[in-house]
């Protein structure tokens, strides 16, 4: 790397004019607290402040904690474990009641949740990168590579993903929950990669893009810091939608029989309810309402999360918390 | 990944959009043609694909079919080349052949409109769905036309009531709407229309024993199907409202309107030429991804009404492993989303005069 | 002297059309009422041309709306404004009902807003707009479309083409004229116009208002016209009123205003606006910036701007006090001393006598471009295939040198590529064809590795800075200004301790006037304003001691006030830096007040090829080109008594670059122009008239001596005109 053409002449102008300014040396440890203030501390509390983000982050940390604890709490249960088809709010030992054969509900909900929650970030994870990193590429290389990205979405767009997936699922048979997950979203990050690629093509044009490229700053530079913060709350956003379709597709095809069975899941039980004709009769209607409401819930959590991401990045909410903080007494000036 | 993206090293910036060509009739047909070719090869991508699934698998369709051929005993009394004629019958692949010849044999069938014979129903494919297709398209058609008309009439309502009680708590229904799986409501809707209340039939499209097209016929090919476009409709309920209120509230804030109201024009025209109009137009792409949606919807919805339609011997396929009768579906299926965009595609440019061909999702 | 309170009318009842009193326009918020229009009153006379002044954020716009009691909610309109129709009854607008004011609107007071661009319904043709205007009215159609088609001529448009046009397919300042039309189509008595130019090139601008005084007087019109720019309208004006903080703060005939305004603000505002005649030195930016409506200053709302400010001032509101002329009415204290105490810069105007300064260029250039094309191909055709591309002549056959320590202003309209040109010429946009050398290195070949030269890529690309336009989107939104200007010095002088970087950094913004600059750097780019951001783009342009700095219309989006402050303090930038400037800009007044100080170049740019270059002040006071006449014209001089001649161009509107005329490509507009311009097209070539300076060069047959074909051909009548219904 060569140095630029200014002589030491000019530099040395600049100097004397500077002199007098010596702002204080940051240490190390100034450095983490800064990062750690502006990455982590503040986000969370901009993201807590927003009654609805505040309510989607207790769902969601919820559903982790049944993920990872719930396990250990509550006992696996077994076939004959107590009475058969026992409706739910029926006994402290079974409160969601039991299946036909005696299953608790409760346990079959929590021991659940660790498949579904890798399913859900295998899909998801797999989708948003593929999707961020064709449309970035696509739309800041531009030429060939673009070409041939761009066709390779839009076929990737023109096939219906569900019956793509059904048609895959039963020649491939899945079984691992991560590798469902990938499989449900098989095609879904093509409408992503299309989006984020016209975003990238505006952003690209814009005048402060092409300061640092004028400046000779890396690429690597360009995308993280000038292109990728602008796309984040989308991503995000979509990050949470992913879920979303993850947990319906999933459930569809189990509930269906599309997918091999495996552990037990969500889809599972419904299928089971299902298959037991609970959808024909009231009186067995709890065996499906458990699955249904914890589906809902977590979707309704995933969409209330989606909302708040926006306020994160937002730099005129992060101004707005930095001066709240520098001057308490006056929140709502901005 | 950042390594990956620093390797590309072809940066030039494409500056200088000071000019706008005059003449767009070039483009628009060049576009058309681009279009149209893009369609035909997703389409060709997609049997090619199923012909790896069915061809290439190993444990895959066509052992599954030899085994099931030769029956649970496995020794062998048919002779291979007997065989391998009713695999050939079945599947359009002759295994004795190389493998590019099985590939043109199988792909010129295809698009010649031969899918291959039904196992199951040991039925030539193509009979089977074309009988279905109709009913899919039906249902799936009204269901699509109900929703968008429910939505874009809601989602205005909402934005002319911007922050009313009505807005808020549709606002508030859309969002519940969104959350809860479209085939929950479809089980629900069975539980209590057909089972507790026994108002719809809970499956097959119409009365067996009625006479096609008389008035009877027609109401029970209603009655049949109302459930199924119900839940369809459940589908982009919701989402679909809040984009289009979003997008009507963009337009109120416009200088054209403030202009068009200041020059006297009458609010009916207002709301239906200026606000409708422009707010309905970006509606489009949704209505790309609605299309797609409400065909992967049909698959699971037929299944639950058990409606014979397309959706319906997918699933039938897949559980008597048909997969002759599994591709057909599929591809059909896939033909039909694919003319459907075209056809959404190429008359947006008939409604928007801005779009000049592909601009839709590009230049919004 | 007489003191006359709140009516500063003098003239009879009869000649008013339209009359306000005490007009206040206020939003209720939870922190109480904020005024954004105080009790203003004020008379306008009919079949005048009333101009309305004042900076952005003075109330000007909700005067406007007002008058048509369209002041959009949650905002609420108070006080009197009577309308005085020519039968001889009163209306009483604000106490109108819906459907009379419906009625009202269009068919007597009718109205051009700002956003042009976004004044038509994208999905409907111009045609429906006119249609469904007079049917809403209740008007004949077939009629109403004759008047159109008149009134399109009249505005120099092709009124076949542009009726069966959508929005979209006309350029802005075509849409701005549809718009004139339109609001024409009913008769209306009075045309009230907010800003109806501000966004588009002086040309336009000026075109319009040229326009806009024929019609005036063909349909015995009342104008409203409201700006922030008073030169502009100076010329076109009868009277001028003078808006500061929500209310008028002077009023009287133009010649009045220009010559002997009283009000201190008037005269500031006056000296702040750079022209084609003021001393160099003499022109001033206002110190300060208007007040927020919910902090009005006590007393006179100028005092803390004001140099004659007293203690009486920021206690008390001033009056209105009428001065020696009959019409003239100033609201200050100091009225009788504000004339003498602020000396107009324009009265001191040097005419004729060219002041060359001399500059400190260089003897060897640090640019050199050579035959410098810029081709697009406008190819949205598949693969390739049925390709029909559609060449775009950006840049044509440009040379060119720039030296250190150099000014280049590059002047024309938009669209004639001198964006394209600016960014062909730090590298930004590689060159269909031709050849940019740094230093003697042919920069593309460095790029791509073909030069001999141990020059790295690198340094080049950072040796050539640049500034954008638009001031919003020159900064990420993302980072805090300390981040922007940090990141660029981490970079590329990694071995700078923190310390240096960041005392580096602050006595930059410092310099540059943001201060106190520790503060400033913790800001995200929405927290500054418009002016600040382009500093703070100015400051990392500079962070890498650049030769060339393009400034990309850097200061046009600016108010006028500050535009000289940006330009001043990037001249003091160059003395110390040892930087040259590329000036980008459509307004010659901007480019001679940047260029002229350091005896900087004035290149004038016509679709793509320069029709003529030279020192600042010699192009400025002795064009010869014909279009460079246009563009001083176009230039608004602070000039009451404006000459009449009529618009010194055949054709309003720049041809499509697509297919650029044949010849010079000036022939279908310029009045010179003769058959042998069609044919052959002029070179650019040293000018001919002996005064010594080589430098001036220019591409016009007019130039060329009486031998020269050009004079015996015939003169080019407008055939391809509209032609003008008279």
């Amino acid at each position: 790397m060569s140095t630029p053409e200014a002589t030491s002449e000019q530099d040395e102008t600049l100097e004397s004019l500077f002199e007098g300014y010596t702002p204080e040396e940051q240490t190390l440890l100034d450095k983490i607290q800064t990062f750690l203030y502006e990455s982590v501390y503040s986000p969370f509390l901009i993201m807590w402040v927003d009654w609805r983000t505040r309510v989607g982050l207790m769902i969601l940390l919820g559903f982790v904690l049944m993920g990872t604890v719930g396990p250990r709490v509550v006992e696996r249960t077994y076939v004959n474990h107590g009475p058969y088809t026992q409706p739910w709010f029926q006994s402290m030992d079974h409160p969601l009641g039991t299946d036909r054969i005696g299953h608790d509900i409760l346990s079959l909900t929590v021991h659940a949740t660790p498949a579904m929650l890798e399913m859900v970030a295998g899909g998801a994870i797999f989708a948003v990168v593929v999707a961020t990193l064709v449309g970035t590429v696509s739309g800041y290389t531009g030429g060939k590579i673009d070409f041939v990205l761009t066709t390779f979405t839009d076929i990737a767009l023109n096939i219906p993903g569900l019956p793509l997936i059904i048609v895959l699922a039963a020649i491939f048979e899945p079984e691992r929950a991560f590798l469902v997950g990938i499989l449900l979203t098989i095609n879904a990050w093509a409408g992503l990669a299309r989006a984020i690629r016209s975003q990238v093509l505006t952003i690209r044009q814009e005048a402060y893009v092409e300061a640092s490229f004028t400046l000779d700053m890396p690429l690597s530079y360009i995308v993280r810091r000038d292109i990728l913060p602008n796309l984040m709350p989308y991503i995000l956003m979509n990050l949470m939608e992913m879920a979303r379709h993850v947990i319906f597709a999933s459930v569809a095809l189990y509930f269906l029989g599309i997918l091999p069975f495996t552990t037990h899941n969500w889809g599972i039980m419904l299928n089971e309810a299902y298959q037991h004709q609970a959808h024909t009769r009231l009186d067995l209607f709890y065996w499906m309402a458990v699955p249904i409401i914890v589906i809902g819930l977590i979707s309704v959590g995933l969409i209330l999360v989606a909302q708040g991401m926006d306020r994160v990045f937002n730099p005129r909410v992060r101004a707005r918390f930095d001066q709240s903080k520098e001057t308490s007494t006056e929140v709502d000036n901005v | 990944m950042w390594g990956f993206l620093t390797t590309i090293t072809s940066l030039e910036f494409k500056g200088g959009k000071a000019f706008k060509p005059e003449e767009e009739h070039y483009l628009c047909m060049h576009w058309t043609v681009k279009r149209i070719f893009q369609a035909v090869f997703t389409v060709y991508v997609v049997v090619t694909l199923s012909f790896a699934l069915i061809r290439l698998m190993p444990g895959g369709p066509m052992d599954y079919l030899r085994a099931t051929l030769l029956g649970p005993d496995q020794t062998g009394t048919v002779d291979r080349e007997r065989l391998n004629r009713q695999i050939e019958l079945y599947m359009n692949i002759n295994p004795d052949q190389p493998l590019w010849e099985q590939y043109v044999q199988y792909m010129s069938s295809v698009f010649t409109g031969d899918f291959g014979q039904s196992i199951w129903f040991n039925r030539p494919v193509a009979e089977i769905l074309l009988e279905a297709l109709p009913w899919t398209v039906f249902v799936m058609g009204i269901a699509l036309l109900l929703t968008f008309a429910i939505n874009i009439a809601l989602g205005a309502i909402m934005a002319y009531k911007e922050g009313s009680r009505f807005d808020i708590s549709m606002t508030f229904l859309s969002i519940i709407s969104t959350s809860i799986p479209f085939y929950v409501g479809a089980i629900l809707f069975l539980l209590f229309f057909s089972f507790t209340w026994e108002l719809f039939p809970p499956g097959s499209r119409v009365n067996a024993r009625l006479d096609p097209w008389t008035f009877e016929w027609i109401m029970s090919v209603l009655h049949h199907a109302t459930l199924p476009i119900l839940s369809s409709v459940l589908i982009g309920l919701g989402s679909g409202a809040l984009i289009m209120r979003g997008n009507s509230i963009q337009v109120l804030g416009k200088d054209y309107l403030r202009v068009g109201r200041l020059r006297g024009l009458p609010e009916g025209r207002l709301a239906l030429r200026y606000v409708g109009r422009n707010a309905v137009l970006p509606m489009y792409t949704s209505l790309m991804i609605a299309i797609g949606n409400v065909f992967g919807g049909a698959v699971v919805l037929e299944e639950i009404f058990t409606y014979p339609g397309v959706g319906y011997y997918l699933f039938v396929a897949v559980e008597a492993r048909d997969y002759m009768l599994l591709m057909g579906a599929f591809i059909l299926i896939t033909v039909a989303v694919v003319v459907c965009l075209v056809v959404a595609d190429l008359t947006y440019g008939l409604i928007d005069p801005r779009a000049k061909g592909g601009g839709y999702d590009e230049h919004a | 002297m007489a003191v006359t309170e709140s009516s500063y009318s003098t003239g009879s009842s009869e000649d008013v059309i339209i009359e306000t009193h005490d007009v206040s326009v206020y939003f209720e918020m939870d922190r109480g009422t904020s005024k954004v229009l105080d009790d203003v009153s004020l008379d306008i006379y009919r079949e005048e041309i009333l101009g309305i002044v004042g900076e952005s954020g003075s109330g000007k716009s909700m005067f406007a709306s007002a008058l048509l009691d369209a002041v959009v909610a949650p905002g609420k309109t108070s006080g009197d404004i009577l309308y005085h129709d020519a039968d001889g009854s009163t209306i009483d607008v604000l106490s109108l009902n819906q459907e009379e004011l419906r009625a009202f609107r269009w068919e007597k007071v009718s109205m051009v807003f700002q956003g042009a661009m976004d004044s038509f319904n994208p999905t409907l043709r111009i045609k429906g707009h006119f249609i469904e205007t007079l049917k809403a009215h209740d008007f004949d159609v077939d009629e109403g479309l004759e008047r159109a088609t008149d009134l399109l001529a009249q505005v120099y448009l092709d009124p076949d083409r542009v009726l069966s046009s959508y929005p979209h397919e006309l350029s802005g300042g075509m849409k701005q004229r549809v718009l004139i039309a339109l609001s024409l189509l009913l008769d209306p008595d009075v045309l009230v116009m907010d800003e109806p130019t501000a966004a588009l090139d002086l040309l336009m601008q000026r075109s319009i208002l040229r326009l806009l005084e024929n019609l005036q007087q063909r349909y015995d019109l009342t104008v409203l016209f409201i700006t922030h720019d008073l030169p502009l309208v100076a010329e076109l004006s009868d009277r001028v009123a003078v808006l500061y903080a929500f209310q008028f703060v002077e009023v009287g005939p133009v010649s009045e205003l220009l010559e002997r305004s009283s009000h201190p603000y008037t005269r500031a505002l006056l000296n702040a606006v750079p022209t084609l005649q003021t001393p160099l030195s003499d022109m001033e930016p206002i110190e300060g910036s208007s007040p927020d409506p919910i902090n009005v200053p006590t007393g006179c709302s100028y005092h803390p701007r004001c140099p004659l400010a007293d203690e009486r001032c920021i206690g008390e509101e001033p009056p209105f006090y009428a001065t020696e002329h009959d019409d003239h009415q100033t609201k200050c204290f100091h009225w009788e001393d504000a004339i003498s105490e602020i000396p107009l810069a324009h009265h001191k105007s040097t005419t004729g006598s060219s002041q060359i300064v001399e500059g400190k260029q260089s003897e060897e250039p640090v640019l050199t471009l050579d035959n410098l094309c810029v081709h697009f191909e406008n190819n949205n055709s598949f693969l390739g295939l049925f390709g029909e591309s559609q060449t775009v002549f950006a840049v044509d056959e440009i040379d060119l040198d720039l030296y250190e320590n150099d000014i280049l202003a590059i002047v024309g309209e938009s669209g004639c590529g001198k964006t394209t040109l600016g960014k062909a010429s730090i590298a930004l946009q590689r060159p269909t064809s031709g050849e940019v050398q740094y230093r003697g290195d042919d920069i593309w070949a460095v790029k791509d590795g073909r030069s001999e030269s141990d020059r790295s890529y690198s340094a080049i690309r950072r040796a050539l800075q640049i500034i954008h336009q638009d001031p919003g989107s020159s900064l990420n939104p993302n980072q805090k200004i300390l981040r922007t200007l940090e990141s660029p010095i981490k970079h590329w002088k990694s071995d700078m301790s923190q310390t240096d970087r960041r005392s580096q950094i602050y006595g930059l913004l410092e310099y540059v006037g943001l201060t106190p600059a520790e503060e400033y750097a913790q800001r995200y780019p929405h927290q500054l304003s418009g002016g600040e951001k382009q500093r703070v783009a100015l400051t990392r342009a500079l962070l890498m001691n650049p030769e060339v700095i393009l400034a990309d219309e850097a200061v046009s989006a600016l108010d006028v006030s500050l535009r000289v402050e940006m330009m001043d303090m990037m001249i003091s930038l160059q003395n110390m830096f040892d930087t040259s400037y590329i000036f980008i800009s459509h307004d010659l007044a901007n480019a001679r007040y940047f260029a002229g100080s350091v005896g900087g170049r004035i290149a004038v740019m016509y679709l793509g090829e320069i029709v003529e270059i030279g020192p600042a002040e010699e192009v400025i006071q002795n064009p010869k080109h014909p279009y460079t006449k246009v563009l001083k014209w176009s230039t608004a001089e602070l000039d009451s008594d404006a000459s009449q001649e009529e618009l010194p161009l055949r054709n309003i509107d720049i041809p499509d670059p697509v297919n650029p005329p044949s010849g010079c490509r000036f022939h279908t507009r310029c009045p010179e122009a003769r058959t042998e311009c069609r044919v052959n097209s002029p070179k650019l070539e040293a000018t001919d008239d002996g005064d010594g300076i080589e430098a001036h060069q220019v591409a016009c047959f007019l130039d060329k001596p009486r031998d020269h074909p050009y004079w015996s051909s015939d003169q080019l009548v407008s055939e391809d005109n509209p032609t003008l219904v008279e």
